[in-house]
């Protein structure tokens, strides 16, 4: 248990630095529309988009999990840096696209999109109400995480519940304010402490352990004594190479909401190229936090929790200074990854379920979303937070599974334009089920990933049902595929002009719905 | 419109979806298994450094995707 309260001191601070810069993200602007609420009106530029998405995907995970992964098992860690990146592959070539269809035809979530794709708000609805569970999840361990790290701060004089109040209470209150703007703000200010706060804590905790600032001295002792560290499967014996691999592809398809709003909220497409060109750049932020498990190896031999090995290293090794620091840091990176997710959820839940349910206007649907972060923070998160149910992780491996499944709407979106409604049904459900079911009953069968087997089953059974069954409207189709490959339309007008200039006179302009 | 899969019109695109699809098979099996092992590069365990040269990589292939494909995408539009 801490003696001084600097650490305490620290992270509060931190709080109170999100909060202001949270309330000032709105500068005046009038967030009563989901384009400006929902997506900062698709004004980010290129830095704050690189770190509003690298800080929104580098969650306590890092901070925590990461050490605790090379604490447990050594090498495995590496697979999440290594995943990270081909996000970034993924944003790369889907996001612009993705801010393209938004722009155009006034998507402001993934699940608008989805249903005008397929025609189909039933879909919408669908993955909006599925998603959101798994963001749920994701969102409440993050505020778990946020509680905990109070809690050990302030040396157990913050409760576990009055930690979940005071987090929840600060995001919910910028979040109504500013909006994605907020979360903008915040993140690029998490993001730059995240990044100074690990390697000053990975650097330090190197030297107090081994007397120098290099790396090579911990691995070189790991070496000697624990090589089974270095390579896989890893000291758990766990990571084959078949899971591995399955983990790293399954975690690269799995488009999250959060993220797609995200990709919205660029300046331009230009804008989300540029940023993700450099943003695998920003997972450096893992190395120096790895090191400290590793570290955790020799020192703290008989640790009972795993991920609190770099908690446990700094406040038995490292001066309050650095604790305070680590404290904010890891605090940083849960609210970054739980704001992206509560405001995508009421975002979607309102446009995408309520909405059309009770056929409201653009401007009654902005309002309600933001008014659904009070309710879902005070009525779901904050319960389930404070009650930890044993069930959660479960909750967000379902959640997750499915978000890996929904990945033959975006094939149609953007790879396949004769995929349709009931073809996209068809595969999510069935691999939904293999999903679920290798991921509770049977866990990932010969050592895969259970959205990979569910993938499996889901492309194949998504191709079969789209080619026997009746197409989507073409006009739809062209909508969509004149942005997603130009240059096919490209090619056909050199061919045949006259043609193309009769398609392009009776294709729909916009689907954009006029504000009321 | 074709109802085929969408592929790359030019060399351009082949080259970059090339690249796409190298950096990937690098962080995967079977290639992952050829460093696999109990080593120190520079001081990192084999695998660490590897990790980083793909996500370096990976920066490299998104940097020559700006230079040679970005217009043909639509990127300007």
């Amino acid at each position: 248990m801490m003696t001084s309260v600097l650490p305490l001191i620290i992270t509060l601070g931190y709080v109170a630095v999100a909060m202001v810069i949270g309330l000032r993200a709105r500068g005046g602007r009038s967030m009563s529309s989901l384009e400006e609420w929902g997506v900062a009106g698709r004004s980010m530029g290129p830095v704050t988009l690189y770190l509003l998405i690298a800080a929104g995907s580098v969650s306590a995970y890092t901070f925590m999990g990461a050490p605790g992964w090379a604490y447990a098992k050594g090498i495995p860690v590496f697979y999440v840096a290594i995943y990270l990146a081909y996000l970034a592959l993924v944003a790369w070539y889907f996001g612009p696209k993705v801010w393209a269809f938004g722009e155009r035809f006034g998507h402001v979530t993934q699940a608008s999109a989805i249903a005008d794709r397929y025609q189909s708000p039933m879909l919408g609805a669908l993955a909006a109400l599925v998603m959101s569970v798994g963001s749920v999840a994701y969102a409440v361990l993050q505020t778990i995480g946020s509680a905990y790290i109070l809690f050990v701060m302030s040396g157990g004089q913050i409760p576990i519940w009055a930690g979940v109040v005071l987090v929840l209470s600060c995001i919910a209150v910028y979040l109504y304010v500013s909006g994605q703007r907020a979360i903008g703000r915040t993140n690029a200010f998490q993001g730059v402490l995240m990044l100074i706060v690990a390697w000053s804590i990975g650097l330090w905790a190197t030297h107090s352990a081994s007397g120098s600032w290099n790396f090579g001295t911990v691995f070189a002792r790991l070496q000697r004594e624990h090589p089974e560290f270095l390579t896989l499967p890893g000291a758990g014996g766990d990571m084959s190479f078949a899971f591995w691999t399955t983990s790293i592809l399954v975690s690269m398809v799995s488009f999250m909401p959060p993220v797609w709003t995200q990709w919205m909220s660029a300046a331009s497409a230009r804008t989300i190229r540029r940023s993700a060109t450099w943003l695998p750049t920003y997972y450096l932020v893992i190395l120096p936090m790895v090191v400290v498990g590793f570290i955790g190896i020799f020192t703290l031999p008989e640790l009972a929790r795993a991920d609190t090995v770099a908690l446990e290293y700094a406040m038995q090794h490292l001066p309050a200074l650095l604790v305070g620091l680590l404290g904010a840091g890891t605090l940083a990176a849960s609210m970054s990854s739980c704001e992206p997710f509560l405001h995508s959820v009421a975002l979607t839940c309102s446009r995408d379920v309520l909405q059309p349910a009770l056929k409201l206007s653009d401007r009654q649907a902005g309002r309600l979303a933001r008014w659904l972060l009070f309710p879902l923070m005070a009525l779901v998160i904050a319960p389930l937070a404070i009650a930890e149910p044993g069930n959660l992780v479960m909750i967000l491996l379902i959640g997750l599974g499915f978000a890996s499944q929904v990945l033959p709407a975006f094939v149609g979106m953007f790879l396949w334009p004769r995929a349709n409604r009931a073809g996209v049904a068809a595969g999510i459900l069935a691999g939904f089920v293999i999903t679920v079911a290798f991921t509770t009953l049977w866990p990932h069968p010969l050592g895969i990933h259970a959205g990979f087997w569910g993938l499996l089953v889901n492309l194949p059974l998504f191709v079969l049902v789209s080619r026997v069954t009746a197409p989507t409207d073409e006009a739809v189709v062209e909508r969509f595929f004149r942005i997603a490959a130009p240059w096919r339309y490209r090619s056909l007008a050199r061919r045949t002009p006259s043609l193309m200039s009769a398609a392009a006179g009776a294709a729909p302009v916009s689907a954009r719905r006029e504000e009321t | 419109m074709s109802q085929y899969f969408v592929l790359p019109s030019s060399w351009r695109g082949w080259l970059v979806l090339a690249g796409f699809v190298a950096v990937i098979v690098a962080g995967i099996w079977p290639v992952i298994g050829l460093v696999n092992r109990p080593v120190l590069v520079m001081g990192l365990p084999a695998v660490a450094v590897w990790s980083y040269l793909i996500i370096f990589a990976c920066c490299g292939v998104m940097a020559l995707g700006n230079l040679l494909v970005a217009e043909e995408d639509g990127d300007d539009d």
